[in-house]
């Protein structure tokens, strides 16, 4: 790639960091009553995670990833529902992670861009929420656990990173 | 005065952090009734007197869209204003969804603060 378009696709690349890591907090920090802080990757708790995924098509297409820590599901969906942890099923934890993963993707592609005409495929759990090469990954610590967003490409505007 | 509301969102746990909102507000819904799409937020409507309906918009089988289209053509259930909420925030959307008739939009992630402020304005005073 020639150099002014790498350092163009790098510059948009943290713009859509930014992005991502503002919605996210504000998300969390609003509706699920936590906080989250970007981090380096640690994928070691991948395989136990509840992932949710959404097909997004329109002006922009791809699919929006968001993989949850088991003891941070449960923190999260506790707080959503006003339940205390233990009264928390597995259940509980699927459904709140399925409508996270649903206000999160919008928020994150709407806040992106806010000219698009979008339409969000609903909700699925299962899957891992592995990054391909080219998609933009973000990692969070929350208070307890870990959270991470991928956000893979059908066009080139997303698929940089 | 207590205001009888319709939720209307495909998600259960959605209905009920709303319901939930609502009260941590201080907003208190008289009778709150719930449907998880626009047909059955319809039969709601035409079995309930409800005084300001809460929207989703991607809902299985009916959207808040249609739902909004149908109201419009029902001319005992025009008078009932809608405020949608959505995790949309495209200008388009936004826009698109006032020009069905709704008469609020919030995107969510939303404080309980904005929810009450969008109703008072809706139904025309403060709540206690």
């Amino acid at each position: 790639m020639p150099e002014g378009l790498e350092q163009s696709a790098i510059a948009e690349r943290d713009v859509d960091l930014k992005v991502i890591d503002r919605v996210s907090n504000e998300v969390l920090e609003t509706m699920f009553f936590t906080e989250a802080i970007a981090t380096g990757c640690d994928h070691s708790w991948f395989s136990t995670a509840v992932t949710a995924r959404i097909a997004f098509a329109g002006s922009h297409a791809g699919e929006f990833l968001l993989s949850v820590s088991r003891e941070a599901a449960r923190a999260i969906a506790s707080g959503f529902l006003g339940l205390a942890e233990e009264e928390t099923t597995e259940n509980d934890c699927g459904q709140v992670i399925l409508e996270l993963s649903n206000i999160l993707c919008g928020a994150v592609l709407s806040n992106r861009w806010p000219e698009s005409r979008l339409s969000l495929a609903t909700p699925e759990l299962g899957g891992c929420g592995c990054a391909n090469e080219g998609a933009l990954h973000r990692c969070f610590t929350l208070p307890v656990g870990a959270l991470a967003l991928t956000i893979c490409a059908a066009d080139a505007a997303v698929s940089r990173g | 005065m207590a205001f009888s509301v319709l939720i209307v969102d495909d998600s259960p746990v959605m209905r009920g952090f709303i319901r939930r909102v609502m009260t941590l507000s201080g907003f208190e819904a008289g009778e709150c009734w719930e449907a998880s799409n626009g047909e059955e937020a319809l039969a709601q409507l035409r079995e309930h007197r409800v005084d300001v309906i809460l929207t989703d918009i991607n809902m299985p089988k009916m959207n808040g869209e249609e739902l909004l289209r149908q109201l419009e053509t029902d001319a005992q259930l025009r008078s009932v204003p809608a405020l949608v909420i959505s995790t949309d925030a495209t200008k388009d959307r936004i826009l698109r969804m006032i020009s069905l008739g709704a008469e609020g939009y919030i995107t969510k992630p939303f404080t309980p603060e904005a929810l009450r402020e969008e109703l008072e304005r809706i139904l025309g005073e403060p709540h206690a």
